[in-house]
């Protein structure tokens, strides 16, 4: 395995890069430092210590309120801009983003291509490490100089003579590590995992496999999110259905476009539109089978426009698809003439069902064909 | 002596909108036909009922065209991966399909309670790309552009049954055969079925128009229903009748 790890820096200060450089210190009042930048460590300020002490610390930094929402969509945009470099790709808040480059072709390309768009994600240049696991990997690319790459090759040798603070334990076992005179990585691994286990519990048996090497811990790959929508503003507003027909209609292709990149499809699809005078109507359904062309997302959806009746002009149109699952696409019947069709053809007839009932809608199936009473015949 | 002031209105239409603003019907590309395998193919003059087109077949009552229309749909049902019923007047038993041989996984009905659906879902269904549907009684007016400009871009087969089409409906069919029911066939005192003449009152696919005798074998007997098959066989040659006019212009 071999895994590439880009420090950043914490999201959260991320979000003002034109503080960079400074010594910038994020918390709640009242709360603990959730994140410090470089410039504060020479003052003492560590995340996870007292706001109140950070301030008494470095009372020159500026202190910025938490913003959890602005910092895990930056993660989302990291990760998503970093997922087709690499089969498994983790991104944390704390501003480490993890890609398993093992079995990538050319896994240099991966990583100064994760370097450029890491840097122009955070705005400035990340520090690189290259080891076998992501516990190296990330003690690598902390000792590298920003834009830089770090690489280990043996990991037990790399991480001897580093401090066991750099294991992920807290401060009470960090404490008793070192009353039992544990001062490097390297004599940690030396211990027995059972050894340590009866010390710390788990997180001495864990931290011995990490002391060694041995890389214990598993990336969590990141996921596209299940969820894709398209929108256009407009600007003059329109009170035109078939302008509004139009833009749905390219909506719907730009939205079949990304389900077929994704190979997904959708059952469930919201349509909202927003009006001049700030409301909003929506409408929404979750169909039988999924829908993944951009002629059954807009005979569903241009349905539903030719019958809405807006109460005042548009500004906005949104089509949403809040749940992607597989696009299910099977294998043609090639003796069925029209086969190519059959998806179209069964959302036609679910659209009938939902506007005229189920009834509407009748699939004869043989159930007892001798019967004299008609109604036995069929199901 | 008609015929110069033609040429010289076609000439100047022409000559004023272009050369396609009007076209020989003779000259048009016909549509592409589906063979149904019945001795309506031979009536169309391409082959088979077209696609992307509305058929009509009409006729008075007890006169072949549902037995016809079965036979269609069958056939159909057997080739297409979807063929839909679409039942204005709920009247259709999908029982009465099986002296044919269908392949019922593939049919669907449409129970349309007013005319309205089943103008909706047939519109919906041609654009969709339903491989034939069978229409069993007439759609709105409104309904029948969305109808024709879904089933020619899909190539979907519509077949209509009627007694008496009305106007609009029947200027929308391209191919239209009228039946008539000519004789009873009796065997032994038994009425065992009829004979009908299949007369094509439009056909705008391609010319020329033409009338065909049908014969229609019903299914009798202590078989059950799926030991019997009903025959429709063509009894007499095809009469065709060439258009009396030397000019058609579309």
């Amino acid at each position: 395995m071999r895994i590439c790890c880009g420090l950043t820096g914490h999201l959260e200060l991320a979000r003002r890069p034109d503080l960079y450089g400074n010594p910038v210190v994020v918390g709640d009042w009242d709360e603990h430092v959730i994140a410090a930048s470089e410039e504060t460590l020479q003052f003492g300020v560590m995340p996870g210590m007292a706001l109140r002490q950070a301030e008494h610390l470095c009372p020159q930094a500026t202190f910025l309120p938490p913003a959890a929402e602005a910092a895990a969509h930056l993660r989302e945009l990291i990760s998503s801009a970093l997922y087709d470099l690499a089969p498994t790709v983790e991104v944390r808040i704390e501003g480490i983003a993890w890609l398993d480059v093992s079995g990538v072709p050319k896994p240099g390309e991966s990583i100064r291509e994760a370097r450029r768009r890491l840097k122009t994600a955070i705005g400035r240049e990340p520090r690189l490490g290259l080891g076998p696991g992501p516990f190296s990997a990330r003690l690598a690319a902390a000792r590298a100089r920003p834009g830089r790459l770090v690489q280990v090759d043996r990991a037990s040798e790399f991480l001897a003579p580093l401090s066991p603070r750099e294991l992920p334990l807290d401060a009470e076992q960090l404490e008793r590590l070192d009353l039992l005179g544990l001062r490097t990585l390297g004599a940690v691994a030396a211990m027995g995992p059972r050894e340590l286990e009866s010390q710390l519990g788990r997180a001495g048996r864990h931290a011995v496999l990490l002391a060694r090497g041995l890389e214990p811990d598993e990336l969590t790959p990141w996921r596209p999110p299940l969820f894709t929508s398209a929108h256009r503003q407009f600007e003059p507003t329109i009170e035109d259905r078939e302008a509004l027909l139009f833009v749905s209609r390219a909506l719907c292709s730009d939205l079949a476009e990304e389900l077929g990149l994704r190979g997904a499809g959708a059952k469930s699809i919201r349509v909202r539109l927003f009006f001049e005078d700030g409301s909003q109507e929506r409408r929404d359904s979750v169909v039988r089978h999924s829908l993944s062309s951009a002629a059954e997302l807009f005979g569903l959806i241009g349905s539903w426009i030719k019958e809405w009746q807006p109460h005042a002009p548009i500004t906005e149109l949104w089509i949403e698809l809040p749940v992607l699952e597989g696009a299910g696409r099977r294998q043609l019947r090639l003796w069925a003439g029209g086969d190519g069709n059959s998806e179209e053809v069964a959302a036609a007839l679910e659209r009938l069902q939902e506007r005229h009932g189920d009834e509407v809608v009748h699939r004869p199936r043989p159930v007892l064909l001798s019967s004299p009473l008609p109604a036995q015949r069929f199901a | 002596m008609q015929e110069m002031p033609l040429d010289v209105a076609i000439e100047s239409i022409r000559v004023r909108f272009g050369s396609q603003a009007l076209t020989r019907a003779a000259e048009l590309p016909p549509p592409q036909p589906w063979p149904s395998r019945t001795p309506i193919d031979r009536l169309t003059g391409i082959g088979g009922l077209p696609r992307g087109r509305l058929s009509l077949l009409s006729g008075s009552g007890t006169c072949g065209k549902f037995t016809l229309a079965l036979l269609l749909l069958a056939g159909a049902l057997r080739e297409f991966a979807h063929a839909i019923v679409i039942d204005t007047n709920s009247g259709f038993d999908p029982w009465a399909l099986l002296p044919f041989h269908p392949e019922l996984s593939a049919l669907t009905v449409v129970r349309a309670p007013a005319p309205e659906i089943a103008g909706e879902a047939m519109a919906a269904l041609a654009k969709a790309g339903a491989g034939f549907i069978l229409l069993m009684g007439e759609v709105p007016e409104h309904w029948l552009g969305p109808l024709e400009s879904g089933a020619n871009r899909s190539g979907t087969v519509m077949v209509g049954v009627i007694d008496a089409p009305g106007r609009a409906f029947a200027h929308a069919s391209s191919f239209s055969v009228g039946l008539a029911r000519t004789d009873w066939i009796l065997e032994r005192g038994q009425l065992v079925g009829l004979r009908a003449s299949a007369r094509c009152v439009k056909n705008r696919v391609a010319p020329p128009l033409g009338e065909t005798q049908l014969e229609i074998r019903y299914p009798l007997g202590t078989k059950s229903l799926f030991d019997h098959k009903v025959h429709v066989s063509e009894v007499a040659p095809l009469h065709t009748e060439e258009l009396a006019c030397e000019s058609a212009v579309v």
